[in-house]
């Protein structure tokens, strides 16, 4: 095979196999010799425009983001093009090679009977309910908790665009590589960021994942102030979809409604002006018939059975700015900073099922009788649940809408221990050690602290020293720490 | 959820004998084995196969990609190429395997039409007859292929919205034509530009759109 040898825009060497190994929408990829890395060139030519877009994301953006402090942490979640190469006229970009669990290691079920295996893992395998009930092999699957990993460092890949003033402009499950069996994520198809006011879009995004106002204004021209092209707006939209599907494995706005007769026109409305969340409150046009899907997509594929607020309270609520305030009104979409927060704190309020059913883990239901959504099964035992209030002023602890279940191998973190501190690639190698830990022990539960060397029983006004220990029981009160933002936690006990 | 029908109209003529209805076997073989390995095609595509020489035949009803067993496809020592009576055969199969849309359940999505040929249609008094009623029945493209040196891409424009020509009929010309296919059908779930919506992949070097 031969291998081709070129020059990058500034002046590195760089080598690729002259075989193509995939071809995306615009682009035919090429691997390095040694796989390390790829490069990808663009089958069309690109105008000045967009020369100057892509010098501008290997360049000033990427450094943006990856030279600055906390740098390290994006490399995971992004596939950013290091540099430009040209040859015989043809544009291309050098990028890394994504990481391994990205590629099937067990495939589909029947000893691969798809031969997928050693294949990327594109979302959309993971998004329907149908491919997983069918075809995935069940150690592809993951659980419902490292979805919404998945779910939360996409949030933050796409929290941390935003604030550099960058749209991805088409953001969709092959955009965006998961890995259910980790639980992580990497946005990639970085070369068509999307600059407002200086590089426009030359896309509009993925079917399923553009957003209602660019699909009901397609038909004019790009020029018109009346369309509606892709920004960090229609990020926000393809994001909550994305996320809507990844938690329950469909579409939030495919659904039963019948809006004409041909099917092409039918979906441009559907997913355009008369777009409607499947699950809207008070509008039940749109519901999805039960007797219309096919048996492998339950229950997924039934809203009624899984309904989108078994995702609990925090998300219920984003999936409602998402899919009935801000669906038409895009000022009204939940950030991707929204959705980060929400994502960090619903995983503290998330519980295994006692039965270890596939879906393995449920968000706390606020009842005193949880049971799992998926296979039905009630918590057995005691589960205590901690109430977490922060200081505003000294001695006034408010409630901080944050809540940890109690579970075996469940810890205590600095983001626990203070208001201050927030779970994302700012922190520092301290504040990600784990500071205590819960243990039952003959029937009870008991905190261990570890690390939090101000930690206090308010009852009694006892010091709970490192090492020490203490029992969780229904009403008992802990101050974590005295410091201003400290946490103050109120035990309930809810018995299964 | 809408499916996605494909009908393949293939030609079973005796001068397909021998190495170009091996590489049409291979073809179809590496097709379904691709489409099968994408997740959105696997859960919409279903794939319909008529063949037809002196006769027309449904070698393989509409089955979805999963359930489907792709058959061997054999070709007479000799025998005319009835495509006219392939697409009779084609439309009443239409009407009875298509679901239309009614105001109370999503039909299918537009169908589409493959046809692949090495000659003329030996009843054209039947295929004239039978090229605009097949046009109406709204498929989302209809795509010809003629292959070898007998072939002439006007043979299927009446037919076809795209007509590509083969000119050899070994198995590199007929893989790329159905790779080619197959990127076409999946190619629901790609990224649209913004200013004219692509209907088609571009074809591979092997392969000349005429039309």
């Amino acid at each position: 095979m031969t291998v081709i040898k070129l020059k990058t825009q500034d002046g590195q060497l760089v080598e690729y196999t002259d075989e193509i190994i995939g071809q995306g929408g615009m682009k035919d990829v090429y691997f390095s010799p040694d796989r390390s890395y790829v490069v990808a060139f663009f089958r069309d030519q690109l105008d000045y425009q967009g020369k100057e877009r892509l010098k501008s994301i290997v360049g000033m953006y990427r450094e943006g983001i990856f030279e600055k402090e906390g740098g390290e942490y994006w490399k995971d979640l992004f596939c950013w093009p290091t540099a430009v190469v040209e040859k015989d006229g043809r544009l291309g970009v050098v990028a890394p090679v994504y990481a391994k669990h990205f590629f099937f290691s067990h495939g589909s079920v029947n000893n691969d009977m798809l031969g997928i295996k050693g294949k990327e893992k594109e979302g959309k395998w993971f998004a329907s309910a149908s491919n997983r009930s069918k075809f995935l092999a069940p150690q592809e699957k993951g659980s419902w908790l490292t979805h919404l990993r998945i779910c939360l460092m996409i949030s933050r890949a796409v929290r941390r665009l935003h604030a550099a003033g960058l749209a991805h402009s088409d953001l969709s499950y092959k955009n965006v590589l998961i890995d259910p069996s980790t639980g992580n994520a990497c946005v990639i198809d970085i070369d068509g960021l999307v600059v407002p006011g200086k590089f426009p879009p030359d896309v509009v995004g993925t079917p399923d994942f553009i957003a209602p106002e660019v699909i009901a204004t397609q038909h004019l021209e790009k020029s018109d102030p009346n369309r509606k092209l892709p920004s960090t707006l229609t990020d926000r939209h393809a994001l909550a979809v994305l996320i809507y599907m990844y938690l329950f494995y469909r579409h939030p706005l495919r659904g039963g409604k019948v809006h004409d007769m041909d099917a092409t026109k039918d979906e441009e409305l559907a997913m355009g002006t008369k777009a409607l969340f499947v699950e809207h409150p008070t509008d039940a046009a749109n519901r999805v018939k039960a007797d219309q899907i096919s048996k492998a997509q339950l229950p997924w594929g039934d809203p009624s059975k899984m309904p989108y607020t078994i995702a609990g309270p925090l998300l219920a609520e984003l999936f409602r700015k998402a899919f009935v305030d801000g669906l038409h009104e895009p000022q009204r979409r939940p950030t991707a900073d929204e959705w980060e927060n929400a994502l960090v704190r619903t995983i503290d309020m998330i519980q295994p099922c006692s039965a270890n059913c596939e879906m393995g883990w449920y968000v706390f239901d606020n009842s005193t009788k949880p049971k799992c959504p998926y296979c039905g099964a009630a918590y057995k035992g005691k589960l205590p649940v901690l109430n977490l209030y922060s200081s505003r002023h000294s001695g006034s602890y408010q409630p901080d809408n944050h809540r940890v279940m109690v579970w075996d191998g469940q810890s205590l973190f600095p983001w626990h221990v203070s208001r201050k501190v927030f779970p994302n690639e700012k922190l520092t190698p301290d504040q990600k050690k784990r500071v205590g830990y819960f243990q039952l022990h003959q029937g009870d539960w008991f905190l261990v602290n570890e690390g939090m060397p101000q930690m206090q029983d308010v009852a009694s006004k006892k010091d709970i020293p490192i090492g020490g220990h203490v029992k969780l029981t229904d009403g008992s009160q802990f101050l974590l720490s005295h410091e201003d933002g400290g946490r103050l936690v109120q035990v309930q006990l809810v018995n299964g | 959820m809408r499916r996605l029908p494909v009908y393949l109209l293939l030609d079973t003529s005796g001068s397909m004998r021998g190495e170009p209805i091996e590489a049409v076997n291979t073809g179809i073989r590496v097709m379904v084995s691709a489409l099968r390995q994408d997740p959105h095609a696997l859960e919409t595509v279903h794939v319909s196969i008529i063949t037809f020489d002196s006769d027309a035949k449904v070698v393989v009803p509409l089955t979805a990609l999963d359930e489907l067993q792709v058959p061997v496809i054999t070709t007479p020592q000799s025998g005319p190429t009835h495509l006219g009576l392939a697409l009779e055969t084609l439309g009443a199969r239409i009407r009875r395997e298509i679901k239309r849309s009614t105001a109370e359940e999503k039909g299918d999505w537009a169908p589409y039409l493959f046809v692949m040929s090495d000659g003329k249609p030996s009843d054209i008094q039947l295929f004239e007859e039978q090229c605009p009623l097949i046009r109406s029945i709204g498929f989302a493209s209809v795509i010809g292929c003629v292959a070898g040196p007998k072939a002439r891409k006007e043979d299927l424009q009446p037919l076809c919205d795209h007509v590509v020509s083969l000119d050899t009929m070994d198995s590199a010309g007929f893989t790329s034509f159905f790779k080619w296919v197959t990127a076409t059908i999946s190619g629901g779930n790609k990224s649209m530009g913004t200013t004219t919506t692509v209907a088609l992949p571009p074809p591979p070097p092997e392969i000349q759109v005429v039309f």
